[in-house]
């Protein structure tokens, strides 16, 4: 009875045929084995061949609707970059002009001329303001691919990529050295700024990134050399290129300029003055991050 | 002859009317056609053999292609009717072949 010991029995495997036959033969009718007349069969072909034309209509017909969806995606995404471009130089403008203003409005006072300094070392502190400077630039690149390398097994092939923990030591090394402003691929570092993969790519600031990776840090060139040479890092570095071809390699600049990081999002504020109530104790400052 | 006739008329009156088929039959168009393959293919060697049916061949393959269809709806259902299909065009697929092995040998005596 069952399917594949039927077929390699080499038996019928639709008994209807021959059970009709059989049933005929019993009933003495004259059989017409080999004719095929009627209208059944003719109607049964017909409906046939119009399903395969239907089906064959189907999909052809699904083959344009398919690639006009997409282009008109990728038109849409084109449309919308093009947007948000615009819409990230409009925040850049209105960003600069408030800079302005908030700078001419704390000039007036003595207290606001301290405010205006303490508030350009934390934005600096947090990299909310370009920078510029002679530095250190490090360079890090996955091993140049031979042709067979595709052919080998996957693990092998990795083994020469750069990883997000490699650019993690790196930065983590070069503010031990003592950077003061650190940027990747010119994608500024903020003390929350995370390194990570995220499949094949490095994500800073959930940025994807394209190797080489060209890690620029400011700071005295000299000083800053000294300090990183030698250091964990270096070595754990050294190595990889040693060992896997990694490229990797220093040169100091004399001038590097630095874009800011995105504005920090302010998360928690209160009025700087409000009058503090009867007895309670005297309002907070305000908190800035 | 009157089969290959009633097959081209169908194909040729399906290009033309082009006949839109329901959204929600689309899915199950694409099985019902193997099944109705299974079931010419099993009329053709019934006739190289000699024992052919008329009636036969018309419930046979009425219902192959519904049920082929019915299962696939209940495996859609179900929640597995990639899986139910793949196992319906397996089988279908098997009996179409050793069909048409028999009807090779019918034929070319090979």
């Amino acid at each position: 009875m069952s399917l594949l010991a039927d077929l390699f029995a080499g038996r019928l495997l639709d008994p209807g045929y021959a059970e009709a036959a059989a049933r005929r033969a019993a009933a003495g009718t004259p059989a017409r084995p080999s004719r095929l007349r009627g209208t059944g069969v003719l109607a049964v072909l017909v409906l046939a061949g119009i399903l395969v034309a239907a089906a064959g209509a189907e999909v052809r017909r699904s083959e344009p609707v398919a690639a006009e969806q997409r282009s008109r995606l990728i038109g849409e995404i084109r449309t919308r970059t093009t947007e948000s471009d615009a819409l990230e130089r409009r925040v850049q403008d209105l960003r600069a002009d408030t800079e302005r203003l908030r700078a001419a409005a704390l000039a007036r006072s003595n207290e606001g001329e301290q405010a205006r300094r303490e508030l350009a070392a934390e934005a600096a502190a947090v990299a909310a303001a370009p920078a510029a400077g002679p530095g250190l630039v490090v360079t890090l690149d996955d091993a140049p691919r031979e042709p067979g390398d595709d052919a080998r097994a996957g693990a092998r092939a990795d083994e020469g990529r750069v990883y997000d923990q490699d650019l993690q030591v790196l930065v983590n090394g070069l503010w031990a050295a003592g950077a003061t402003a650190i940027a990747i691929n010119g994608l500024r570092l903020t003390p929350t700024t995370a390194v990570r993969t995220a499949g094949e790519a490095i994500l800073v600031d959930y940025r994807p990134l394209t190797s080489p990776y060209t890690v620029t840090a400011l700071g005295d060139p000299d000083r800053l050399a000294d300090a990183f040479s030698g250091s964990a890092a270096d070595r754990r570095l050294g190595a990889l290129k040693d060992r896997f071809g990694m490229r990797y390699d220093r040169r100091r600049t004399g001038e590097a300029r630095l874009p800011a990081a995105g504005s920090p999002r302010l998360r928690h504020a209160r009025p700087a003055r409000t009058a503090p109530p009867p007895d309670g104790p005297p309002a907070q400052q305000g908190r800035r991050r | 002859m009157i089969a290959l006739i009633g097959l081209v008329v169908g194909v040729v009156l399906g290009l033309l009317l082009e006949p839109t088929v329901p959204l929600w039959l689309q899915p199950y168009l694409p099985i019902a056609i193997v099944a109705a393959l299974d079931a010419m293919f099993g009329g053709v060697r019934a006739r190289l053999e000699g024992v052919f049916d008329e009636k036969v061949f018309v419930v046979s393959f009425l219902s192959n292609t519904i049920i082929a269809a019915l299962i696939v709806f209940l495996g859609d259902q179900l929640g597995v009717g990639s899986q139910l299909s793949t196992g319906v065009v397996v089988v279908l697929g098997i009996r179409i072949f050793s069909n048409a092995a028999a009807i090779r040998r019918k034929l070319f005596g090979a």
